[in-house]
């Protein structure tokens, strides 16, 4: 049976740079960061106080992770011109939050979540777990099975309400998130920069539709890019940090690419997972290096967790929807935050401001604590 | 094709630590599902031809956590009450056992598998949707070895029942042949859990049970779900 080829006609973002796909794409092409001082974090005393916060839904609401999902779905939807009840539901939801409410500590089930946002849709409707890979592999997963003919359309994506001190205290006991020692906290988060120290945590959500080609054709929808090629791996390695050459992460970009029937002449930028832990861009850099041998030096790479912090399940939404602007419009943005590459990170970083090198074809990646990786090749329509 | 190789259950800890010390001392760290979900997969594995190239598809605790989890999250919220949080360090096993991906990266770690993985999260009836993975993948070729894995607790408690469940599936053929998995649509009331749904399917099977209808309370509320399996 012959695959099918599959668009995105619907993107809905909130993240620290606001609450739309343009207010996201406009703050990193203008080379800024969304994360700031968070005061509840302040409050509690705890030793990391920036974050990528999302400012349209307030922190006190208890339904907050529905409404920040719900809202990127809305707007996919809206977008897309698509209806819930005709599409599948491939999202991730994260973690269970742990924060505190009104009568003292209060557990919310990331699966009680992911059930309540799913009533509305049609099946399937797959939850996704896969650390910080999530929201990648959303997307990959729900290509794969309109590729195959299995559903029509499907909304993808992630959601992630996880700046509290809980988590934060979490990641600063694996030395995965920047401490405060006076920064600019806009600065929090450096990827591939001398002085990094680790991500800002964020919350956010991202959404995409995606359907077959042949159904956004008749249905006349706006096309944004076309969904290529999907790959997955395992580091196999160690649960808190990737291998040092990178190669599980490498082994995922080089699936996807051989899923799309692609060589790397064919890839003009990479948008990196690049979460500015110290380990972790070493990791992916190599990984890069490797995979475009020779072309590695003029291969455009750039990383949005430096302007949104890292919001976890929603991280790989958000950059694949990145992605698709780049694909749309041929422009790279810069890596915020970005000025002085750590020796090993090497890479044809952009940095300062957008470079405009008529990108078609971009490899967005995301590599998850524990060592499951996802990348997806989307390219313009 | 798809067959069912081997299934396995385990719900006893103490067990574990007795008869298999080497996998003891690689999941001692771990919350209870996830130590039970390996120690399932362990058994089951003895019948892979290739561990390292199985698909993996494990699902995440609808229960996560434990209860030393629990009891931080308590310290934790009682100094943020107070503002005075300050320097409090989580002790790294405890960050572990909030990741929902658990048991899938040490399955991997374990047994060196760096093939197709898909971890499903703790919503009801991912069990499902895990079984329908293996079939599209294995029917399309795409490995010949495809693993399905779940562990839950009925509580983050320390005395909670829990169990693990694995189940190995392979296009060579077994006695068990996994024939469809079907769906329509129905709103019923459900009791999360990602271990128990295909415990059930498993003593189906026992009793030579051809079709099997997932009792609504294992679904994900929103199908209901059948399992057609040839037994020869």
């Amino acid at each position: 049976m012959s695959k099918r080829r599959v668009v995105i006609t619907g993107m809905g973002a909130l993240s620290a740079l606001g609450s739309t796909t343009r207010d996201l794409w406009h703050g990193l092409l203008a080379n800024r960061s969304g994360v700031r001082r968070v005061p509840r974090l302040v409050d509690s005393g705890i030793t990391v106080t920036s974050g990528g916060e999302v400012d349209a839904v307030s922190s006190a609401n208890v339904d907050r992770d529905h409404e920040i999902a719900n809202r990127a779905i809305d707007a996919a939807l809206a977008e897309s011109k698509r209806a819930a009840a005709e599409c599948g539901f491939i999202w991730s939801t994260g973690l269970d939050t742990f924060r505190l409410g009104t009568t003292g500590f209060v557990h919310r089930s990331a699966g009680r979540c992911f059930s309540n946002l799913a009533s509305r849709f049609a099946g399937p409707r797959r939850m996704i777990a896969a650390a910080c890979a999530s929201g990648t592999q959303a997307v990959g997963e729900a290509f794969r099975l309109i590729q195959n003919g299995q559903v029509e359309a499907c909304v993808a994506g992630g959601s992630s309400v996880m700046l509290t001190p809980f988590y934060l205290i979490g990641f600063a006991g694996l030395q995965a998130v920047a401490i405060d020692n006076g920064d600019d906290p806009s600065l929090a988060c450096r990827p591939f920069d001398k002085k990094r120290k680790g991500f800002a945590l964020a919350d956010g959500a991202g959404a995409t539709v995606l359907e077959s080609l042949e159904s956004a054709r008749e249905r006349g929808a706006t096309v944004f890019a076309e969904v290529i090629g999907f790959g997955v791996s395992q580091d196999a390695f160690d649960l808190n940090r990737p291998c040092d050459d990178g190669a599980g992460a490498e082994l995922c970009m080089r699936r996807a690419l051989a899923d799309a029937e692609l060589t790397i002449e064919q890839i003009d930028a990479v948008n990196a997972h690049a979460t500015a832990t110290y380990s972790g861009d070493l990791a992916e850099a190599a990984a890069i290096r490797k995979l475009f041998a020779n072309r590695w030096q003029e291969l455009p790479v750039s990383g949005s967790k430096g302007a949104i912090g890292h919001a976890m399940a929603a991280a790989g939404v958000l950059e694949a929807i990145v992605a698709a602007q780049t694909c749309a419009t041929g422009i790279v943005p810069p890596t915020v935050n970005l000025r002085h590459v750590d020796e090993g990170c090497e890479l044809d970083h952009v940095i300062g401001e957008p470079r405009d090198v008529n990108a078609e074809t971009v490899l967005s990646v995301s590599f998850g604590m524990g060592g499951q990786n996802a990348a997806v090749l989307l390219k313009r329509f | 094709m798809v067959y069912l190789i081997a299934a396995a259950q385990e719900d006893d800890l103490a067990r574990i630590r007795e008869r298999k010390p080497e996998l003891w001392r690689l999941v001692r760290r771990y919350n209870k599902p996830v130590q039970l979900a390996l120690a399932a997969a362990d058994e089951v594995m003895r019948f892979s031809e290739d561990p390292s190239t199985a698909a993996v598809i494990s699902l995440a605790p609808c229960q996560p956590g434990s209860a030393d989890l629990y009891r931080w999250g308590n310290v934790v919220t009682s100094g943020m009450a107070s503002g005075r949080l300050g320097n409090l360090r989580m002790n790294p096993t405890q960050t572990l056992h909030a990741v929902d991906n658990l048991a899938m990266s040490a399955f991997a770690i374990m047994h060196g598998n760096h093939a197709y993985c898909l971890g499903l999260g703790g919503a009801a009836g991912q069990a499902w949707c895990g079984l329908e993975a293996v079939f599209e993948r294995l029917n399309a070729g795409l490995e010949e070895e495809a693993l399905l894995m779940a562990g839950d607790q009925d509580a983050a408690e320390d005395d909670a029942p829990a169990l693990g469940v694995a189940l190995l599936f392979s296009t060579r053929a077994a006695p068990v042949r996994l024939v469809s998995i079907s769906r329509s649509p129905a709103i019923v009331d459900v009791v999360p859990h990602a271990a128990k749904g295909l415990a059930a399917l498993l003593s189906s099977i026992d009793q030579g049970l051809m079709s099997y209808v997932v009792p609504p309370e294992h679904t994900d509320g929103f199908s209901n779900v059948a399992v057609t399996l040839e037994i020869s």
